[in-house]
């Protein structure tokens, strides 16, 4: 069916013309003069032909449409929409039904990790000066509140203690709820927030998280933890000139891994590392890369600044 | 003559004046159209219509490209890659069509060939054979039968010269060429044989009064090249497409780039927004698949021995709504032919089908004994050797074309005229001529010692008439050995026995009536043009039906009513003949009148440039070129030769311009609300399925774009729970439209 079905049946109908096929002559003719007599033609003519396209009183035709031809171009549409509407709808909740609602079908996009940083605040420039406790009070909101999940306490009463060391394979049937391991607070040490509540911010030597991107189903470093890393980007070696890492050597233990899916692991909390930068060069921009190392892990893709790495920046003022 | 031309008639120019004037004049040959040079013609192909509205798409994507790797450390290639694929299209597309054209033009080019090779002159008392182009005015020139004249000449000399014009007035009936002047007009006049025209039989000698361009054809050639050449309908409806399409793109274009300027995006975004959406818009696909439509319609007709020299005509031709046609060789099948005769008081038909599928007669009669041995006896024409095998009415013959159709019909109906003319030795003749107007050939037959005489008396009407006597000589008064005298007649040429009429005529292609009449159920006005006489004109319109039975002309009206034919209200004829001297007089407005008034128009006696007046008044009833098939010199929208109708073609509907736009009101709703709205919809589809195939259920993604847009969100949770880096995202959403 077409919408200017009506129309052309009055065009081609001959002998009886309908109401439609006469009513159609003047705007197209109107329209091939306009075209061609644009420039020879008044404003006032061109107004009042317009005005006529709008409301032709003689034929009873709006925009070159009687009633009857409105209401049946607006009827078609109208069912046509609906109908596509449902179609798409239709689809859709096929669509749908074939997805799991567990796993998703594809995980080779999302992988290999992404990193990422806290204190985050819209950007990769942390920027304070010590002296100035507003400079730096964003950051140590940031962080109290992101570490909010890994109290001590929280974690203790939701989540179960791991063997440290191995991958945490929880079998059964995948709607199954999964156990999370106790990722405490208290494993920053120094960075937990805990013995300083301002992160060594309030002395110019700021801790900054770290965690890995969650992937359903990852197993990252392929049995050998993923340790992290960081350096100088593009600038003097010398402007760091220490950085702690907690916990451990700065690795992520296999045991908080595989992830299964925010349904049925729902208290899981990533694991962190934090960097504790004791020793950078003041008043000045150092550009800092932290990278992920381990196998399967990449993070040299010149297009993509974070995978597998990040860079961010660091100035700390007086 | 030879005063005016320094040269004496019968030792001809030295070569040293020859060599004077050919530089003076210059080369006889006619100077070429200027030609557009290969690199412009395939320059036009990239670079023109619709092209360049890709051109600047891709130069735009570059554009946004160069901006996006110099504003950013890591830029997206999907522009570079649009870019180039834009670029793409467009060369392959632009190299497909100048291929096509190239080809066609090559073979059109062998056709050009209308430039006589060789020339017999005769100089410093010698004759040579030289080049053509070196012929100059003055020159002695002798052609024969079987020559291309090298150039216009006078005729001094000439013995049963006959020249055929129709490549100068489409008339194919050859002409006799004598040194007596006839006529006021060069062209009418028997004296001047024209240049690039063909000499049929005898032989002539003439002084050359006119070289190269400045001849009557290489007149008309330049006429005929300097005509403009219009715009084909379907490039104009491109263009109107092209134009359509650049304010749809440019305007949607724009009001994103308000828009996100509003949203809050940078200018740059916003640009790179602008460019997307214009290149967005810009159907990639229909010039390729112009091409290939129109390539591949070329094609098929090339098959139906159609040969399409502009692709762009493949369509024109469909929108067809006028159509002159020459009548030689296009509706007729040039070939005289045998259609009635005349004995025993009664008209029998003879068959003038091509496949010889017609009518037959009876042939017991001894009149028609007596016909056919006169008409195949008194005959001059003979079969050209070596063609057995080939149907007798397709054989080439040697002769006139009249005596060639006595012959024909005679070798179909009693069988081989040679053993008939073997029986009947010739013993004299006396051939046709333009003085006495009839031939007699006795030959003696059997052993009655008999001979029989023929008049062929030519008559000027629709189909020529001969007549064809007879008388036995007494074989007392002329023994065998008797010597008969064709200069000093000594034998009867009087009270001769009347044995009967044969008429001829050029009879018109079997397929003609009919594609005739489906161009006129198609609303296609078909309009005969020739060089011919009004009567033969008039007769083979009715016959193809470009006259339809029962539709008078002003003088067949006046005729009916028995008054003059200055009475008679012409609005009242459908059909009508003009005459070339008729059109001579008119002005636009008079031939446009006519165009208007008749449905069926017989233009007769017409020279090359009326058919070229013919072809404008045409052109301006419809407002816009359109298609004709003229003779070989006229250059309309589109020209063109056919063996067998198109039905296919015939039968589409021709276009009205007003309304049959290449882009309508109901193409535009149909593209924009029903496909387009599919379209999106699939496109939604796609994009949902696989984003949620990847994570992002449909409910997350409402209001995620932000997230998504930045840079320095690397964590990015979708359904699931899991985090994205956000270029990880671009990827998918490369991924979807990849899918899509």
């Amino acid at each position: 069916p077409s919408p200017a079905l009506p129309r052309s049946r009055a065009r081609s109908g001959g002998g009886e013309r309908g109401h439609e096929g006469e009513a159609e002559d003047p705007n197209s003719e109107e329209e091939e003069e306009t075209k061609q007599a644009m420039g020879s033609k008044t404003w006032r003519e061109l107004a009042g032909d317009l005005k006529l396209f709008l409301w032709n009183r003689e034929e009873r035709t709006c925009m070159g449409r009687t009633a009857t031809s409105w209401g049946l171009i607006l009827l078609f549409y109208f069912v046509f929409y609906t109908c596509l509407a449902g179609m798409f709808a239709f689809c859709m909740y096929v669509m749908l039904l074939t997805l799991s609602p567990y796993t998703p079908t594809y995980r080779d996009r999302v992988s290999p990790p992404g990193v990422m940083i806290r204190p985050y605040l819209h950007g990769f420039t942390i920027a304070f000066n010590v002296s100035k406790r507003s400079t730096w009070q964003p950051y140590v909101d940031s962080m109290h509140r992101f570490l909010a999940a890994y109290d001590d306490k929280v974690q203790e009463e939701k989540n179960i203690e791991c063997v440290a060391g191995r991958y945490f394979v929880q079998g059964g049937h995948e709607g199954e709820e999964k156990k999370a391991c106790r990722f405490k607070r208290s494993l920053l040490q120094s960075c937990s927030g805990l013995g300083d509540p301002t992160f060594g911010y309030s002395r110019g030597q700021p801790c900054v998280l770290l965690k890995m991107n969650r992937i359903i189903g990852y197993r990252p470093g392929a049995g050998v933890p993923v340790s992290v890393d960081c350096k100088v980007q593009k600038g003097n070696e010398s402007d760091l000139r220490s950085v702690d890492f907690y916990p451990g050597n700065g690795t992520f233990d296999l045991m908080y891994y595989p992830y299964y899916g925010k349904i049925t692991h729902v208290n899981y909390t990533s694991p962190l590392v934090a960097m504790h930068f004791t020793d950078v060069k003041r008043n000045n921009l150092v550009p800092i890369q932290c990278s992920l190392k381990g196998e399967g892990i990449i993070n040299d893709v010149n297009n993509d600044r974070f995978l597998g790495r990040i860079l961010f920046t660091l100035s700390i003022g007086k | 003559m030879g005063r005016k031309y320094q040269v004496d008639l019968s030792r001809g120019l030295t070569n040293a004046r020859a060599a004077e004037i050919l530089v003076q004049d210059g080369p006889n040959a006619l100077t070429p159209p200027p030609t557009t040079p290969e690199w412009v013609k395939f320059c036009r192909q990239l670079f023109g219509g619709f092209s360049i509205l890709l051109w600047i798409g891709a130069i735009l994507c570059f554009l946004a490209y160069g901006i996006q790797a110099a504003m950013e450390d890591e830029p997206a290639n999907d522009n570079l890659y649009l870019g180039v694929v834009l670029a793409a299209v467009v060369i392959v597309t632009g190299c497909f069509s100048y291929y096509q054209e190239a080809k066609s033009s090559k073979i059109m080019d062998s056709f050009k060939n209308m430039v006589p090779q060789q020339a017999l002159v005769i100089r410093e008392g010698e004759k040579i054979q030289i080049n053509a182009e070196n012929v100059v005015v003055g020159d002695l020139v002798e052609v024969k039968g079987g020559d291309r004249v090298p150039a216009d000449m006078r005729i001094i000399s000439s013995h049963g010269c006959k020249v055929d014009n129709s490549s100068l007035t489409g008339e194919s009936e050859p002409q006799t060429r004598s040194p007596e002047f006839t006529h006021e007009n060069p062209l009418e006049t028997r004296n001047i044989c024209f240049f690039s025209t063909n000499c049929v039989e005898g032989t002539a000698r003439g002084i050359v009064i006119s070289t190269g361009d400045r001849t009557v054809m290489g007149r008309i050639a330049s006429l005929a090249s300097g005509l403009e050449v219009g715009r084909t309908p379907i490039a104009m409806e491109i263009e109107h497409f092209i134009r359509l399409i650049t304010g749809v793109a440019v305007f949607l274009g724009l009001s994103f780039f308000i828009l996100s300027l509003i949203l809050g995006y940078t200018w740059l975004e916003a640009v790179i927004f602008l460019i997307g959406i214009i290149v967005a818009n810009v159907p990639e696909g229909l010039l390729a698949t112009v091409t290939v439509c129109l390539t591949l319609t070329a094609k098929r007709m090339a098959r139906k021995n159609c040969l399409v020299k502009n692709l762009e005509a493949v369509e024109t031709l469909g929108s067809t709504s006028t159509i002159c046609s020459d009548k030689t060789g296009t509706l007729t099948q040039n070939r005289m032919t045998v259609a009635h005769m005349w004995f025993d008081n009664q008209i029998h038909e003879a068959d003038t089908t091509e496949d010889q599928s017609g009518a037959t007669f009876d042939k017991r009669s001894p009149t028609w004994a007596a016909l056919a041995r006169i008409a195949g006896l008194c005959n001059r024409a003979v079969f050209k050797p070596g063609q057995e095998n080939i149907s007798i009415s397709k054989r080439d013959t040697a002769g006139d074309a009249s005596e060639s159709a006595l012959l024909k019909c005679i070798q179909l109906s009693c069988g081989s005229v040679k053993k008939m003319r073997d029986k009947n030795p010739k013993v004299t003749e006396i051939p046709f001529n333009s003085t006495n107007k009839y031939q007699v050939g006795p030959g003696r037959a059997g052993p009655r010692g008999a001979q029989s005489g023929t008049a062929l008396v030519p008559q000027p009407a629709a189909a020529r008439q001969p007549c064809f006597c007879h008388l036995y000589l007494p074989p007392d008064k002329f023994p065998r050995g008797f010597r008969f005298d064709a200069d000093e007649i000594n034998f009867p040429t009087t009270n001769l026995c009347f044995v009967g009429l044969m008429s001829m005529i050029d009879p018109p292609r079997a397929a003609v009536p009919d594609a005739v009449g489906k161009c006129r159920s198609a609303g296609i006005k078909v309009i005969m043009v020739t060089g011919d006489h009004p009567i033969t004109a008039k007769a083979i319109a009715k016959g193809v039906g470009i006259i339809s039975e029962g539709n008078e002309t002003v003088e067949d009206i006046a005729a009916r009513l028995n008054i003059p034919v200055s009475q008679v209200n012409p609005r009242e004829a459908k059909a009508c003949v003009v005459h070339g001297s008729d059109l001579k007089d008119m002005t636009s407005e008079q031939l446009d009148e006519i165009l208007k008034n008749h449905t069926e128009i017989v233009f007769a006696r017409t020279s090359p440039q009326q058919k070229l007046i013919i072809v404008e008044g045409c052109q301006r009833q419809v407002g816009a070129p359109r298609s004709h098939v003229p003779s070989a010199l006229v250059v309309p929208a589109i020209s063109l030769a056919y063996e067998a109708a198109e039905s296919d073609i015939m039968k589409r509907q021709p276009r009205n311009p007003k309304t049959d736009k290449l882009v309508n009101e109901r193409l535009i709703s149909m593209a924009y609300g029903q496909i387009g709205m599919i379209q999106a919809l699939g496109g939604f589809f796609t994009y949902f399925v696989i984003l949620a195939e990847n994570g992002f259920l449909p409910s997350t993604l409402v209001g995620i774009r932000l997230a998504w847009d930045d840079r320095s969100t690397n964590d990015l949770e979708d359904s699931y729970g899991q985090e994205w880096v956000s270029t990880l995202c671009t990827l998918a959403w490369s991924h979807v439209m990849v899918a899509h």
